[in-house]
């Protein structure tokens, strides 16, 4: 039951992610979701999680397999660490861990993309749209509370 | 090493190792036909956005126009606003239909339902595929001008890989001098116009259009204006920017049409 709630919630992740679009930039909201994975489930199940949206983040667009897998199943797994060994939640320590998590993903996307194909976008545009996404995605981490916190 | 790391190790050796194994082969999409099924939510969505919206929509129209009537006695102008909505839908699509009458290469038109769910990819998910005549390297336009090039298609979707995209090219000249070069997207809303010899003069606010010579592209298609030149001291070659006409953020409905 609750990896069918998963595949829903990523599913319905996936369609607002390709209705959204500010100023040109699509939400890295997958993003969010690793990362929720991670302080739900624990290091291991975080990064299987994170993985397994990554897989299909990656199918569905096309492009080759592997730079979602890397950055999603690493930051389901990082987000994960950051509460039971670091530090302890606190709603601004949210935001800002998942603004450092989501700028963490895209700079894995950019480089593994540009490494083992072709750069995506000139790197100004890159880092520009990866600052918007965190920034976009850091008011989620208020809500992205672990369960020892509830 | 505890157990939890060398799980993560062992992950990231095997994410390089696939994406090492795929960069000069085939690209190996295990869930590739989900992508069916999102599309078919996408559509569901907009038709029930419609749906949900057009009562609004309505609404708020008739809001604005009583504001009017009360400006303005105009009758004309009355039922011009309440109906603006489909007058402005119509409007597009009579520019279409206006395409498809001077095009003999028309195709089909198609609607615009989603963009592909990662930033990294400038493409769009159109609600017409192979059963209504698209395939693959068909080119999209506006009244405004060249969108891209169809880069996939399956029997009910297909995708559009926009002019902005990094893997997109084609043959295009500038309308004045004529200068020829190769039109390419930059992955962020402008392109550049590549190839153009250093002795040419180009100036902000030309237009470049397609030339046709790739055989792929029919020529005479408007793509943009140039909006920055940049004439280098060394090297054979300018860097001038691009500006498409086709606003990615505003397209709504694309007309197809046939390779050149």
């Amino acid at each position: 039951m609750k990896y069918l709630l998963w595949a829903v919630m990523l599913f319905f992740t996936l369609i607002v992610q390709g209705s959204i679009s500010i100023f040109d930039i699509t939400p890295n909201l997958t993003a969010v979701l690793a990362c929720y994975a991670g302080i739900r489930e624990r290091e291991v199940k975080g990064m299987f999680f994170g993985s397994f949206i990554g897989i299909v983040e990656d199918s569905i667009s096309g492009a080759f397999l592997g730079p979602n897998l890397l950055s999603k199943g690493l930051i389901g797994y990082f987000s994960s660490l950051m509460y039971t060994r670091f530090f302890i939640w606190t709603p601004l320590l949210g935001a800002i861990s998942i603004f450092i998590l989501t700028l963490t993903d895209g700079l894995i996307v950019f480089l593994s993309k540009s490494l083992f194909a072709n750069i995506p976008v000139s790197i100004g545009a890159g880092v520009l749209i990866i600052i918007m996404q965190s920034l976009f995605n850091a008011p989620l981490g208020i809500f992205l509370r672990p369960k020892k916190e509830q | 090493m505890p157990k939890k790391w060398l799980l993560l190790l062992l992950f990231i050796i095997i994410s390089l190792s696939l994406m090492t194994y795929q960069s000069n082969r085939k690209y190996f999409l295990p869930l590739e036909s989900l992508s069916n099924v999102l599309n078919i939510f996408h559509e569901i969505k907009i038709s029930l956005k419609d749906s949900f919206t057009s009562p609004f929509k309505r609404m708020l129209l008739k809001e604005q126009e009583n504001k009017r009537l009360k400006e303005e006695l105009s009758g004309l102008l009355k039922e011009q606003q309440k109906w603006q909505e489909t007058f402005l839908e119509n409007k597009k699509l009579r520019e279409l239909l206006a395409l498809k009458e001077k095009e003999q290469r028309y195709v089909t038109a198609a609607r615009v339902i989603a963009r592909t769910v990662e930033q990294w990819s400038n493409t769009f998910i159109l609600d017409k595929g192979l059963s209504d005549g698209i395939a693959k390297d068909m080119i999209a336009v506006t009244d405004k001008g060249l969108v891209g090039k169809i880069s996939g298609a399956s029997n009910s979707y297909s995708h559009l890989l926009l002019l902005s995209d990094i893997n997109f090219s084609a043959a295009a000249r500038l309308q004045t001098s004529r200068a020829e070069g190769i039109i390419s997207g930059t992955g962020f809303r402008k392109c550049r116009l590549k190839y153009v010899p250093y002795e040419e003069e180009v100036r902000k606010g030309d237009i470049v259009i397609t030339s046709g010579l790739d055989l792929l592209f029919p020529p005479g298609i408007p793509i943009g204006f140039v909006s920055e030149v940049n004439k280098k001291n060394i090297g054979l070659f300018q860097e001038i920017e691009v500006i498409p006409f086709a606003d990615n953020s505003k397209i709504e409905f694309v007309a197809i049409i046939k390779k050149g």
